[in-house]
């Protein structure tokens, strides 16, 4: 199968990760334990774009709301629609990070990363300039290390027997907003 | 924009490849022969290379400023002589005229319509500023990831050509698919995965 058609197949996986971190960010007010990691921060912030259906056939939805209320979007989610894109927040110790993720492609978009002291310098000295560069690389790290736990987490119960009971307690969740 | 400074989209990727021995003056040797060549001054249309994250008219890397610890950080520069499809439909509409004027002549025949198109086409790209485009990297050496700077498809398909003619070696961007692939253990975890289909949420 070429890449263009791999991509197309797989996306539901990474709209399913996009739905089942939402629930998962709702589960004990915004804390999600990662193993390895310890408590990592998700909210999902100011807006999220839905998709229904395939191909040509397919309908967006553009959600924007306050954090964790997007009504709409939880009412998107009742009506079949998943996630194919969503701004969050997360953080884990001091580091607190914006994202907008995207499910098809796995993208991190207009990524916000921590302010930090070295940040200030101004230097252009290469070392100076190597310096900065090295710490924006490891926020950049740091970040997509997060994602990375989140989505392997995910993916282990995803393809498990523990699924089937995930699925319903993620489905009693889109039921709750449905009925809000 | 990207890694050194301001608001950052990027694709991660993997690298596949085989990692030469003597790497850093691989790196040296390679990023030097594919290094960006500027057309301000010339009268070609395109120009593709690598120039320094910190300074794009930088493709000499003094100081070899694409080593950055344990990381290859470089940005890709592509320049571009691009005339506009307006500016292109009225300037050859005014040549038209003129000469239609000049030869006294009712209409102008097809073959010298394309004559003149490609004419005032290729003056047109002559007398234009290349315009530049430039999107960052870093290649983690000890997990050989890559973080490419821009969510673009043209970009992307760029990236993968001039890496691949630079250092021989592969992209490959880490869809959901591929992630779970290379995270997921046990000795059946390709099959588990094969067996997956879309779940309905409600």
């Amino acid at each position: 199968m070429d890449l263009v058609d791999l991509i197309q197949e797989k996306r539901f996986i990474g709209q399913e990760f996009l739905a089942w971190l939402w629930y998962k960010s709702e589960e004990r007010g915004g804390s999600v334990e990662v193993p390895g990691l310890g408590d990592v921060l998700v909210v999902f912030e100011k807006h999220m774009l839905l998709e229904y259906g395939e191909g040509e056939a397919s309908e967006k939805v553009i959600c924007r709301g306050l954090q964790t209320e997007l009504k709409e979007a939880r009412a998107g989610l009742g009506l079949g629609k998943k996630p194919e894109q969503a701004r969050l927040r997360l953080a884990r110790g001091d580091y607190e990070f914006g994202v907008t993720l995207t499910a098809t492609m796995l993208e991190f978009r207009n990524v916000r990363l921590p302010k930090t002291v070295a940040a200030a310098d101004e230097g252009d000295d290469p070392d100076s300039i190597e310096g900065r560069v090295l710490e924006r690389i490891a926020l950049f790290e740091e970040l997509t290390s997060l994602v990375g736990e989140l989505f392997r987490m995910f993916i282990a119960i995803r393809a498990s027997d523990q699924w089937p009971d995930e699925l319903r307690r993620l489905r009693a969740w889109v039921g709750e907003a449905a009925e809000q | 924009m990207g890694l050194l400074s301001g608001s950052a989209s990027f694709v991660r990727c993997a690298v596949q490849g085989e990692m030469p021995e003597h790497f850093w003056d691989f790196v040296a040797d390679r990023v030097a022969a594919n290094s960006f060549t500027d057309i301000d001054d010339t009268l070609d249309e395109y120009s593709i290379g690598w120039v320094s994250v910190a300074n794009m008219f930088d493709s000499e890397f003094a100081y070899s400023s694409y080593a950055a610890g344990d990381y290859v950080v470089l940005s890709m520069r592509v320049d571009e002589r691009k005339v506009s499809p307006a500016v292109l439909r009225k300037c050859v509409a005014k040549e038209e005229e003129r000469i239609r004027h000049e030869k006294q002549l009712p209409r102008l025949s097809r073959a010298v319509k394309l004559e003149i198109k490609e004419r005032v086409r290729a003056e047109l790209v002559r007398k234009s500023v290349p315009v530049p485009a430039v999107y960052d990297l870093c290649w983690n050496l000890s997990d050989n990831t890559l973080l490419f700077f821009s969510t673009s498809k043209k970009a992307m398909a760029l990236l993968e050509e001039l890496f691949s003619d630079t250092f021989d070696m592969t992209l490959v961007p880490q869809i959901p698919w591929f992630a779970a692939l290379h995270m997921l253990d046990g000795p059946d975890a390709e099959e588990r995965l094969e067996a997956l289909r879309p779940a309905i949420l409600i």
